[in-house]
């Protein structure tokens, strides 16, 4: 695969197992000069092609953007004011390594990674996530830098109670799948079409396919997973690459081949030693340039809405990215700083670039999302929508859940049940859809207008126990759904709405908030 | 992730451009007034999914005075030579309208990957892609795109859209007695009103200024979803509009208002239901549960060939009736009550109406029921079947969101070109 990269610096991807340098932890990496590199790469372009970009967004809309995209939901309304009256020169700064900080970080990259990492099928509806989700929040939150990260899910070994990255085994539990999940993640490459038959697009053959899959064949479950599970004692199953156990099964279209690196070199391997420390080497290796550019394409389309390279996981000759060099000086960048995640999002959110509006203007409303003249509207995943929603509306209830389990099949799947986790699926589209396009259906829309969640006039006591006149109440009601104040058209026609009940004054409000939670401006994220 | 061959995006923008430029009569009336012009050729599909895999050998498929035969005998239908079980009594006098399908032959053996398998035709997980449910191409292909109903509606859960989009996702009924979740605002109607236009008004700035693609589909959904709520068509939902003898007919079951809200659906215009009866996963006690599920089955499936036949709607509506998989040939040896297990080799399903030569039996299983020995009947070929008998070409290829071409039907499948004239 490397040796087809030519455009890289890299031409060939040599195996040398050197261990990586950690002297690049020891230092904090100075982003100053990636941010810069983005916006004169984004402007060159835009330049060339004689493309106007779209002024800086204000205070509102880079507040609430930056929230949802760092920590996954909206800012509360005292936060909104704080941000939007506060004086100081350098405040977008300040908040982006405030929001970094918080724990609620690694929150919402857990919700992101382990809908990448773990499938949702039938075959893992007994699987215990969430111990994997908690493995990848305090990841994240730790700012353990990604290399390392993504060793240890690819050598993970040990009890679900002593290490959740374990669990990647189980929600993948053959080579084939494991092969297809791995190097679509962490290489940005689709393999899996190799599977069956030699990849349309590339000259991937399946012996290429076999040879990475034959990487994960010693792996083995100890214990048995289903009715550890059904005794609600998960956590003793334990993955293992020691002979103990029973072997992941490979699928009996599988070809047999020894392990071999894609395009790359069949390491040796004892009979008696584990096979994936080799594949974690070489996969995570700085002079691996696909580690580290689908990284780097991946955060870079969680924040714009598609990658350099999109569609993101589809890295190939054909697919050719909109910005060649900014992608390859970032990802030279991203190993050069040790690749340090949370540098790369505070790169990335103080480029003027991220810091765009998302209006577009006369000039440029014809320019295609790979110009970046203005910033993608995004709409906010299942997980953003029902984060922001509790915070504007309340929690539902759980009870109604925990009172329904007949049978320990029923409580195991119940166990990974969440008022969360349900509405998330309800609301969840296409795996790989575009973040851009709107997923929703009728049902969907039903629930947000008719739904008790979000008629719940308790959720209306806060904002009119905050006291004040009705022009107060009606801005508390923008701040705390929109994160912005309402304009002066928006204020008027609220106040009006307000006289014309003013013998049921809540009424009007409680109508108010409800179109709030129902417009698209809520819905999306501008 | 086309339409028509147009993508989702171009479909949901030109019907944006259809409501603004008649604007002046407001957002959500004007998807019902273009309802009007529905034609007549429109065909739908019924399946009715019976959950957990009935047992062959005790329904559809009976070997009678063989080992493991098994308690019930067979009985005559309408159809001169063709026999099937004692539990299907009234549905054995509509047996005209039918093909047995005997030589079903799949390879999954696991509840939940069959399921899917059966439901797609794509195995779980294969290429790191969630495939469409039956439905849901129904729904992408032939659907109406102009009526205020959603076109794909399930009783009961299922499969869902996969890389078509939530779009196509389908409308989910839990209890057929009390309709779609969410369907009723919460506030009077002419207060819901107020504030919809209210929303109207407020949203008109966001959509100005941002121009965003997403949010004219946000406003093309929610125009949709107001349009269900407010179309007579809603009504269809609502069972309680049935005399209380139609309830009886169809058996007055849970399984049973689920295919009289069918007929319903597919009178308004709706393109597919599904309606599950759970259940046939008989390991333990096989002949007293085949027996009772059989009796909820009969009444119901028959009153819904007599209704769709009595309105003129039989021969453009396809009733499928199946499960995953069928069930052991030999009777386990669990407990004092045995039963069958899971066997995908050979078991039975129904295709019934749809325009379909009727009257007839396909495929043709051992002494046993252990194998198919005449023409065995993949999942492929079936769901080819179902495309080509609803006028869809299954050949078609539809795109990923990464661009990939997927077929309706994956290659390999041959139609059964015995039973579509």
């Amino acid at each position: 695969m490397f040796r087809r990269a030519s455009a890289l610096p890299y031409a060939l991807f040599a195996l040398t197992l050197a261990v990586h340098s950690a002297a690049a932890e020891d230092r904090k990496p100075d982003g100053r000069a990636m941010t810069r590199r983005i916006d004169e790469a984004i402007d060159a372009r835009l330049q060339s092609e004689s493309v106007t970009a779209s002024p800086r967004c204000d205070d509102a809309e880079f507040l609430r953007r930056v929230y949802l995209d760092l920590i996954g939901h909206i800012p509360t309304a005292d936060k909104t004011v704080a941000f939007l009256d506060s004086r100081e020169p350098n405040k977008r700064a300040k908040l982006i390594d405030e929001l970094l900080a918080s724990t609620d970080f690694g929150k919402h990259q857990a919700d992101i990674w382990q809908s990448l990492l773990l499938p949702r099928t039938t075959d893992n509806r007994f699987v215990p996530f969430a111990k994997m989700t908690t493995w990848l929040e305090t990841r994240f939150n730790e700012n353990v830098p990604w290399d390392r990260m993504v060793r240890e899910i690819l050598t993970a070994e040990g009890e679900i109670d002593k290490n959740g990255a374990v669990i990647y085994y189980l929600a993948n539990a053959a080579p084939d799948k494991l092969t297809d999940n791995a190097t679509r993640m962490f290489l940005g490459v689709q393999l899996q079409c190799a599977q069956c038959h030699n990849h349309p697009f590339t000259d991937w053959k399946q012996d290429a396919y076999w040879g990475m899959a034959a990487f994960f064949t010693k792996v083995s479950i100890q214990g048995n997973p289903r009715q550890a599970i059904l005794n609600n004692k998960a956590g003793k199953v334990a993955i293992g690459e020691n002979g103990k156990g029973r072997p992941l099964r490979l699928p009996l279209s599988a070809k047999r081949v020894p392990p071999k690196f894609l395009q790359g070199d069949s390491p040796k391997i004892a009979d008696g030693s584990a096979a994936r420390p080799a594949l974690a080497e070489w996969m995570t290796s700085p002079k691996n340039p696909y580690f580290s550019r689908a990284m780097v394409n991946r955060l870079w389309a969680q924040l714009f809405g598609r990658g350099i390279v999109n569609p993101i996981d589809d890295m190939h000759d054909g697919n050719k990215p909109s910005h060649p060099q900014l992608l390859s000086d970032l990802s030279a960048q991203f190993v050069a700083d040790g690749f340090d995640v949370k540098n790369l999002f505070r790169s990335i959110c103080n480029s003027a670039t991220y810091q765009r509006t998302s209006k577009p203007l006369a000039e440029n409303k014809e320019a295609g999302p790979e110009m970046y003249s203005r910033m993608a509207i995004k709409v906010l995943t299942p997980e953003q929508l029902f984060d922001s929603l509790v915070q504007v509306v309340g929690a539902p209830n759980p009870d109604r859940l925990q009172r329904r389990a007949a049978n320990a099949v029923q409580a195991a799947v119940l166990r990974n049940l969440t008022p969360r986790t349900l509405f998330v699926a309800f609301f969840k589209g296409d795996d790989n859809a575009d973040p851009t396009e709107y997923q929703l259906g009728i049902p969907q829309v039903l629930r947000m207008m008719n739904a008790p969640m979000l008629n719940n006039a308790a959720a209306l006591t806060p904002i009119l126990q905050s006291g004040g006149t009705a022009e107060q109440i009606v801005d508390r009601l923008y701040l705390t759904v929109l994160s912005r104040r309402p304009t002066g058209h928006e204020r008027d026609r609220c106040l009006a709405l307000v006289r014309k009940h003013d013998d049921e004054p809540r009424q009007a409000y409680g109508d108010i908030l409800w179109v709030l939670l129902n417009s698209s401006e809520f819905t999306m994220n501008h | 992730m086309t339409f028509l061959n147009l993508s989702r995006r171009d479909w949901m923008k030109m019907s944006a451009a259809g409501v603004s430029a008649v604007s002046l009569s407001g957002w959500f009336k004007v998807l019902a007034s273009r309802a009007a012009a529905v034609p007549s050729k429109h065909k739908s599909c019924i399946l009715l999914w019976m959950d957990g895999g009935p047992s062959h050998k005790d329904t559809f498929d009976l070997k009678p005075g063989t080992k493991d035969g098994g308690d019930f005998k067979p009985i005559a239908t309408s159809v001169p030579g063709i026999q099937i079980g004692e539990h299907f009594p009234k549905f054995a006098k509509l047996m005209h309208h039918a093909a047995l399908l005997r030589g079903m032959s799949t390879s999954e053996g696991a509840h939940g990957r069959a399921k899917y398998y059966l439901h797609t035709g794509y195995k779980e997980g294969q290429g790191g892609l969630t495939y469409p449910s039956l439905g849901s191409l129904v729904s992408a292909e032939i659907g109406r795109s102009d009526s205020p109903m959603p076109n794909y509606v399930s009783i009961g859960r299922s499969f869902g859209a996969g890389f078509l989009g939530a779009k196509h996702a389908p409308l989910i009924v839990n209890d057929p007695a009390r309709g779609v979740e969410n369907l009723k605002p919460m506030t009077t109607g002419s207060h819901f009103d107020d504030r919809l236009s209210l929303l109207q008004e407020m949203e008109s700035a966001f959509y100005r200024e941002y121009k965003a693609d997403a949010g004219a589909d946000h406003k093309t959904t929610y125009q949709r979803a107001v349009t269900l709520m407010q179309s007579k068509e809603a009504k269809a939902f609502d069972l309680t509009q049935e005399p209380a003898s139609a309830r009886a007919a169809y058996g007055s079951s849970r399984f049973g208002d689920g295919c009289l809200l069918a007929r319903r659906l597919i009178e308004s215009g709706v393109s597919f239901v599904e309606v599950t009866l759970p259940q046939w996963d008989t390991h333990q006690n096989n002949f007293d549960r085949v027996k009772s599920l059989s009796q909820q089955c009969d009444p119901a499936m028959a009153a819904l060939v007599r209704d769709l036949k009595q309105r003129g709607l039989l021969d453009s509506t396809l009733i499928v009736w199946m499960g995953e998989f069928g069930r052991t040939p030999r009777i386990n040896q669990r407990g004092a009550k045995p039963g069958r297990d899971h066997y995908p080799r050979a078991w039975s399903s129904l295709m019934i109406g749809g325009g379909i030569k009727g009257g007839q039996v396909v495929g043709k299983t051992d002494k046993e029921g252990a194998t198919v020995v005449e023409r065995p009947i993949s999942a492929l070929d079936f769901l080819a079947t179902v495309c080509e008998v609803l006028g869809i070409n299954w050949k078609k290829q539809n795109n990923t969101s990464i661009g990939r071409p997927i077929r309706i039907v994956d290659k390999g499948a041959n139609v059964l070109k015995e039973i579509v004239s």
